[in-house]
């Protein structure tokens, strides 16, 4: 009789060690989505992009710094680079920022203005405000690279 | 500016001034800065909370950019009204001047008192959402008052004077539940009496160092819900001084109008205890 209870203990201790287990890796599968995925991945950048791109063609000013630029060149690699900075499945291998954008003198207003533009297609193809939130939050730091060489 | 008009009618003037705005809002004429980053108008003039001054410069006025604002401001305390009437200029986000004539009605013991405030505004360094240790600005704000009979009698050394301030201020993307939050600290040396209106100095001390912090988060890009607090002198011994503190809410209809509530918990207030009550400002910006 001891001993079927000491065998029952255990069995209900590895039950249990094992739906805990089994839960802890329930949770690992079920790991917090990347920021591609919350985006709505890539369909959606794609579409930002290109949004982004007729929202900067309205603007006179952002616009003339586009034109010796092969627009869809730049909408691919773009594209590229938010799969890239937002953990998807891409490696930006484009030139680093300081460089694509030197000497072009583009000022704080413009960079501010190109980030409304990208805030405003993010929310036009329905990425929600936390992904838009933490998509600019991750572009931020691309301020001083930009800026470096202007 | 404002002593021939009185600040009835030029509240009213501001208001009517700011709603015409809020119907015929033309997006061009706004600066590039992206929305709300110039904050409210603070009760002293400059961009800010509603009882400090933050590093950001008033408006959305960016480099190249030059901007004005105009803001009416009440807050109705239990034995006090206070009215804050400024304007301010931000030219090309590096220089922010301000004015503000600030009315301070003692409902409860009658009369009044009245001071304006000149201040200036640069900014150092940094951006509120790009540089890593956000925007540093330093400011100066200089306080006259109009008629300075009643902070004398209570035993203020002065009836004008200068706050100096440093103050930083940075936005944090995606910090709370998937919001940004916005954080401003700021540290002034000054000698003011409830921030002027009581004088400046007094029998139980002059000038020294306050800090003043906030921290708000936008619940949207046009929403932000946050609270306060400004640490104050206390100069004078027949009237305690208390820090300031309150919760406040803004709301960013767009580029050119803003509205603020907030509730406000400003201590003891010229021998009358516990002032508390609620505030509202509406600023417009071209």
């Amino acid at each position: 009789m001891r001993l079927t209870g000491i065998a029952i203990r255990h069995l209900v201790l590895t039950c249990i060690l094992f739906s805990v287990l089994s839960l802890a890796g329930c949770a690992q599968r079920h790991d917090t989505p990347t920021l591609y995925e919350r985006m709505g991945g890539q369909s959606t950048i794609e579409a930002v992009v290109e949004n982004l791109l007729y929202r900067i063609a309205d603007d006179d000013e952002v616009v003339s710094y586009f034109a010796n630029t092969n627009i869809d060149l730049f909408a691919t690699s773009f594209a590229t680079q938010l799969c890239d900075i937002s953990d998807g499945p891409c490696q930006y291998e484009g030139p680093p920022m300081d460089r694509a954008h030197q000497t072009m003198g583009i000022t704080d207003a413009h960079f501010n203005r190109v980030v409304a533009y990208l805030d405003a297609a993010m929310q036009e193809e329905g990425v929600p405000l936390s992904a838009r939130n933490d998509m600019l939050g991750r572009l931020a730091p691309i301020y001083e690279d930009i800026m470096r060489l202007q | 500016m404002f002593q021939h008009l009185s600040s009835k009618r030029c509240l009213a003037f501001t208001v009517c001034l700011a709603l015409s705005t809020l119907l015929t809002a033309a997006p061009s004429v706004a600066g590039s800065r992206i929305l709300g980053t110039g904050a409210v108008s603070a009760i002293e003039g400059a961009a800010g909370g509603g009882l400090s001054p933050w590093a950001v410069l008033t408006s959305t006025a960016s480099e190249g950019e030059l901007s004005v604002t105009a803001s009416a401001t009440r807050a109705w305390l239990d034995d006090y009204r206070l009215s804050v009437i400024g304007t301010s200029v931000n030219i090309h986000d590096r220089m922010e001047f301000s004015i503000a004539r600030q009315t301070f009605e003692l409902t409860t013991l009658g009369g009044e008192l009245e001071q304006d405030i000149y201040g200036a505004k640069a900014r150092l360094f940094g951006d509120v959402l790009y540089h890593p240790l956000g925007i540093w600005s330093a400011g100066i704000l200089h306080k006259r008052l109009v008629d300075g009979t009643v902070p004398t009698a209570l035993g203020a050394d002065d009836t004008s004077g200068t706050d100096a301030y440093i103050s930083a201020s940075k936005l944090l993307f995606n910090a709370f539940f998937g919001r940004n939050v916005l954080v401003n600290s700021t540290l002034r040396n000054t000698s003011a009496n409830q921030g002027g209106l009581l004088g400046f100095g007094g029998d139980q001390g002059g000038r020294g160092w306050e800090a003043e912090g906030s921290v708000g988060v936008f619940i949207t890009p046009n929403w932000i819900v946050g609270t306060e607090y400004r640490q104050k002198p206390d100069n004078l011994s027949v009237a305690q001084e208390d820090d300031w503190q309150s919760l406040y809410s803004a709301y960013f209809f767009n580029k050119h109008v803003s509205l603020t509530g907030a509730w406000l918990e400003l201590g003891d207030i010229a021998g009358l205890p516990s002032q508390r009550g609620g505030y509202v400002s509406l600023q417009a910006a071209f």
